[in-house]
């Protein structure tokens, strides 16, 4: 798996909703789970031809609560999708499991993240350090990596292959708890 | 150092000491999932290869957001539950006029104790923290547990809080559950669970536990739950056998914060539109003019919540242009409430009684509003569209939903309380 991004900034502001501002909400309703699908209208609400402007590689960088709302994991594999990064100041739970489940790789949450950058930079990130470069500026960032045992799931591709995985090898997993309250 | 009561539920369940912020898979004792995912996680779980369950003795099934099928689809979808039920030999299936509201009647019929871990579909599950249990919900992930027993979790962080006083006459626990996740706030209360104690708890009875367990997730905790007391055990007492263990925070538990909230400091509350923390005094909202009113939910569906709005509604009629439907939110509440005549003062006053379960609430697929129409109810959010078409949607207690419904318009429950007294 490869966690070294190079490509340019996407900056954008606090609480972008996952529903709406991300994806339009209609492709949640419909339960499309496909990423090419769903890559064509990545935050086309905000910005119609945005879908046309990225290329691999590239970072969006969010503010504070990026992907509130509803979770719905509908606009983290539109960004999987193109093959994006992502950091933002902050990220809510259940979006937070999203962006993990749908595999794509990420830091959150990164202080001052879109103090530190802006849309054209030219940046480069390892989301498995969390070390983050900005050549436009020449400054390097710090930034706390998602944890050993989540990078697992998301370099499996996101939630389905987690799962396969540990079907696969089942046996060895607790069934369990030590002491069950659950008396029926 | 000292655990917090989520540590010590998950130390258990993980089968090892652990504490915030780590990153575990803990075994829960009891996984609960309504009628309406039942098809969705049979469905994923079998594009998984999976036929069988981890363990089908710990799974609930409720039928509880649609229990009266109003289409033929629903009525088809009801038959898949029964059959996916039996399929996999799911152990704990409450179908129609059996159990009720599936974030209710497992308290109520002994089911959760205090310290057990249960993690489910539906968001609500951190109901069953009013007996000092931790409810997680998953959304689609329970598809995981189910097959394999459990899902990363990261073990989270606490907020205490410390209740002090009781609350007076004309406000209700609701009013207080409303009121305090607008002065906590989404920052604060992020990722963590809020932790109820102080000496205030001991005032506060079932309903007024569920009602503030069921409001913190709205802004972001992942769980809510009480610390255990004497409250607890006589409650559980004639429902449970065997030892209960009050699991409770040590002394030197670490929390994120520790709040302390005057009961007795808080009138009547009301969620205006679009968000369930948009709150503020109900005086702001006098004279609104409604034309839905619902009591009921896994909020505000407890025996308590009926007794109050009986309170105002004993002897009066709800107002010509509007419709007040009331839903039990279990079975056992609504046998209750016709012995002890509530059914009647409901029926005279002019409601329309509901199936037991969520009621109008679980998307307005019953009851629900029409468009530009303003719904006052005790649901437990007010998106627009949540109860149908659009329109404004406010969230109060009871006693306010009851008020306003004989008024037409918002009104204080106070105002009508008064009146009966006179």
């Amino acid at each position: 798996v490869n966690w070294l991004y190079r490509g340019k900034c996407w900056r954008f502001g606090d609480s972008l909703g996952i529903d709406g501002d991300i994806m339009p909400l209609r492709f949640a309703l419909a339960r499309e789970m496909d990423p090419m699908v769903l890559r064509e209208h990545l935050m086309c609400e905000i910005d119609p031809d945005f879908a046309k402007r990225v290329k691999p590689g590239d970072l969006i960088v969010g503010g504070r609560r990026f992907g509130q709302g509803n979770p719905h994991i509908q606009g983290f594999l539109g960004i999987r999708g193109h093959g994006l990064g992502l950091l933002a100041e902050s990220i809510p739970r259940g979006s937070f499991r999203n962006a993990i489940n749908a595999g794509l790789p990420f830091l959150a949450p990164c202080p001052n993240v879109t103090t530190l950058c802006e849309t054209g930079d030219d940046l480069e990130v390892d989301f498995s350090t969390g070390r983050m470069r900005n050549l436009t500026r020449g400054e390097t960032h710090q930034f706390q990596p998602i944890e050993p045992e989540l990078r697992a799931i998301v370099a499996k591709g996101g939630w389905k292959g987690h799962v396969k995985e540990r079907l696969a090898a089942r046996s060895s997993h607790q069934s369990e708890a030590p002491h069950n309250l659950f008396g029926r | 150092m000292g655990q917090t009561i989520t540590e010590k539920i998950l130390s258990r369940a993980e089968g090892r000491p652990v504490s915030a912020g780590e990153i575990i898979h803990p075994v829960p004792e009891l996984v609960t999932c309504h009628d309406w995912y039942v098809v969705n996680f049979d469905r994923a779980l079998t594009e998984l290869g999976v036929d069988k369950l981890f363990d089908p003795s710990r799974v609930l099934i409720s039928t509880d957001h649609e229990p009266v099928a109003t289409t033929p689809q629903s009525s088809e979808r009801q038959k898949r539950v029964r059959e996916i039920v039996a399929k996999y030999g799911i152990k704990h299936f409450y179908d129609v006029g059996r159990g009720g509201l599936g974030h209710i009647f497992p308290i109520e019929i002994g089911m959760i104790k205090p310290g057990m871990f249960i993690e489910a579909y539906d968001t609500h599950v951190t109901n069953y923290g009013a007996v000092g249990a931790l409810g997680i919900a998953l959304v689609t992930e329970i598809s995981e547990v189910l097959a394999l027993g459990s899902v990363w979790l990261r073990v989270p962080e606490t907020v205490r809080v410390n209740l002090h006083g009781a609350t007076r006459p004309g406000t209700s626990m609701r009013d207080i559950a409303q009121k305090l996740i607008a002065d906590l706030g989404d920052e604060l209360v992020d990722y963590c669970v809020v932790e109820y104690g102080g000496p205030g708890l001991a005032s506060v009875d079932i309903a007024g536990r569920h009602a503030l367990c069921n409001t913190p997730l709205e802004i972001g905790a992942k769980s809510a739950l009480v610390e255990p007391d004497q409250a607890t055990l006589d409650y559980l007492a004639p429902r449970t056998s065997g030892p209960i263990d009050l699991v409770r925070s040590d002394s030197d538990a670490r929390f994120k914060a520790v709040i302390d909230y005057d009961l007795s400091a808080i009138g009547p509350q009301i969620a205006m539109p679009p968000t369930p923390d948009n709150v503020h005094s109900v005086a702001k909202a006098l004279g609104t003019p409604v034309h839905h009113a619902f009591i009921g939910s896994c909020a505000s569906g407890n025996l308590t919540d009926l007794e109050d709005a009986a309170k105002i509604l004993k002897g009066r009629t709800v107002h010509p242009q509007v419709r007040l439907y009331v839903t039990p939110a279990t079975q056992e509440v609504a046998r209750q409430a016709a012995r002890s005549g509530l059914l009647e003062i409901f029926l005279s006053a002019g409601a329309t009684i509901t199936q037991a379960g969520c009621g109008p609430c679980a998307g307005g697929r019953i009851g629900a509003m029409a468009e530009g129409e303003t719904s006052i109810n005790t649901g437990t959010r007010n998106d627009v569209r949540r109860l149908g078409a659009s329109g404004d949607i406010y969230l109060a207690s009871p006693m306010t939903v009851a008020a306003s419904a004989v008024t037409g318009a918002i009104t204080d429950p106070r105002s009508l309380l008064e009146e009966t007294r006179s």
